[in-house]
């Protein structure tokens, strides 16, 4: 137990993020209690039910990654498995495919492994070409052809989506030049994070306060053009004043909080069009108020690798 | 004895695996609260099916519960035989109705098992079928609950559990799935057609309840 929780060592920085983000919960849940008995309506609701998981998300999320980075570790492979889950379950798979998606399953503590050796190399390969190659032929050798290009091409996506985006969250605390001086791995998380869900809250907000022209009509119809360019610049804009958590300058930062930006509202809609095609609202209903895991963390599965290696060309290379 | 292993395995084993690996939600779970025996009807894809419904049970009465088996399928062996008995706490009945007074009567057996205040599951389809799919129910709860009209019971509806393990195969794999569980039936009539009327009803009424 004393090993366990003997390391906790805060940052001043990631204790004020701490801070700031419990204080707009704190906020968030007033204000939404306020709107309640002043006016009840559908969306206050929702607004009541998002942000009780927004609690509980963040205590988990604030658990797992200080107190022991094993936890963490294991925490994320663990979010990995239940969005693979969720995929898997609305996909209609055929049967022999079974066997395979053990195999894709498996894939995830070996991945999460390299990402705690801190294995760059290992890391970066072992999904994009080893399981590319090994999933079709596994699904080769169970014999049934038909259909087989399906299963082909949607296990790997969803090993991509599902694993190996999210795992770079792992690899940003256990990368040994990331942790190197002033860099800290674990306050880049937190920024990365925190900026992700930053840009889907603002992307959310001024979409429902401005917003007139649908951005994507045929994919989703509550994303519009002023919700898009307000998240953006908002987003940047407070990527600008959390900087304090990264090694970066002023004029990296901005980039780097644009790109979350953009990145965040891809993953968005990537993941809206796949439930278009299922035929579903939510991927799941895990997470109340949300839907699945995959709804929640959309946009962190494209966000985080491309950080990841922004990071890496502007800071060590 | 017998009680503390079905606890490790169900409730502490097998609840915990369906919960965390499998991905099982269970629903209404309080309507098991009362300590009365109950026949517990359910639809029947799986050999999960009653794991899952094991596993649900409160671990005061669990060595109470019976799930029933067709001899034919899950006797045989010796060793599966013990098994049985000792693992899955289940009663194995013969498949076909006694002809003469020599053969074991399926519904005699358990109808003796609710006299003496055992609880049992049964899948009034008779066997698990085609995947995903419910079959008419065969006559066996009709003549059960017609000789036992005092017994509450419950309909649960499983679904997607076929998924995880599908008839034939051997590998059980993680899908979101459901168990839900039903307030116990009220039977209008106490004749065969009614009784298994009300009791596919019931069934799919559970099946909307979460939809």
């Amino acid at each position: 137990m004393e090993k366990i929780i003997s390391n906790i060592d805060l940052h001043a920085q990631i204790q004020w993020v701490i801070a700031i983000i419990l204080s707009i919960l704190v906020i968030a849940t007033t204000t939404f209690w306020i709107c309640n008995k002043l006016k009840p309506s559908k969306l206050v609701n929702e607004m009541t039910l998002r942000t009780k998981s927004w609690w509980g998300m963040c205590f988990i999320f604030l658990f797992a990654s200080t107190v022991n980075p094993i936890i963490t570790y294991i925490g994320l492979a663990f979010l990995s498995f239940f969005t693979l889950r969720e995929v898997y379950t609305l996909l209609k798979l055929r049967d022999s495919d079974r066997s395979t998606l053990l195999v894709c399953y498996l894939s995830i503590p070996i991945q999460y492994y390299f990402a705690y050796k801190g294995w760059y190399t290992m890391f970066l390969i072992f999904i994009p070409v080893f399981m590319f190659v090994i999933i079709p032929f596994l699904l080769v050798l169970s014999g049934d052809t038909k259909d087989i290009i399906r299963s082909m091409c949607i296990l790997p996506t969803s090993l991509m989506l599902g694993v190996f985006g999210i795992s770079h969250l792992a690899l940003l605390i256990s990368f040994p030049e990331m942790n190197e001086g002033n860099i800290s791995g674990k306050a880049l998380l937190l920024f990365l994070i925190f900026i992700t869900e930053a840009n889907d809250i603002m992307q959310f907000v001024f979409g429902k306060i401005f917003g007139k022209h649908k951005i994507l009509p045929k994919v989703s119809p509550n994303k519009t053009w002023e919700g898009f360019i307000g998240g953006v610049i908002s987003t940047t804009i407070i990527g600008y004043y959390m900087g304090f958590l990264t090694p970066l300058n002023s004029w990296q930062l901005i980039l780097a909080s644009f790109c979350i930006a953009i990145l965040g509202f891809m993953g968005d809609a990537i993941i809206s069009a796949v439930k278009r095609d299922f035929g579903v609202k939510d991927m799941g209903d895990s997470i109340p108020g949300h839907g699945g895991f995959l709804d929640r963390i959309d946009s962190l599965s494209t966000t985080s690798s491309p950080f990841f290696h922004l990071i890496y060309f502007m800071v060590i290379v | 004895m017998k009680k503390l292993i079905l606890i490790i395995i169900y409730t502490i084993f097998w609840r915990n695996f369906l919960k965390i690996i499998i991905g099982l939600k269970y629903y209404n779970q309080q309507v098991l609260r009362k300590k009365k025996p109950f026949i517990l009807i359910a639809n029947h894809n799986s050999h999960m099916d009653t794991m899952a419904i094991m596993s649900s049970m409160p671990s005061r009465y669990i060595h109470r519960v019976h799930p029933v088996a067709a001899e034919d399928f899950f006797g045989g062996s010796r060793f599966k035989e013990i098994l049985m008995r000792y693992m899955v706490n289940a009663t194995l009945i013969p498949r076909k109705r006694a002809n003469s007074d020599e053969d074991i009567d399926p519904i005699e057996v358990m109808s003796n098992l609710l006299k003496k205040g055992r609880s049992i599951i049964i899948y009034p389809e008779g066997s698990r079928g085609v995947p995903g799919v419910m079959t008419d129910f065969k006559k066996g709860i009709g003549y059960l609950v017609k000789q036992n009209p005092t017994v509450d019971v419950i309909p649960v509806y499983l679904d997607g559990l076929h998924k995880t393990l599908p008839k034939g195969k051997n590998l059980i794999l993680p899908y979101n799935c459901r168990i839900i569980f039903g307030e116990s039936i009220n039977f209008d009539s106490f004749d065969l057609k009614g009784i298994i009327n009300s009791a596919e009803k019931a069934i799919h009424k559970v099946k909307s309840l979460v939809e």
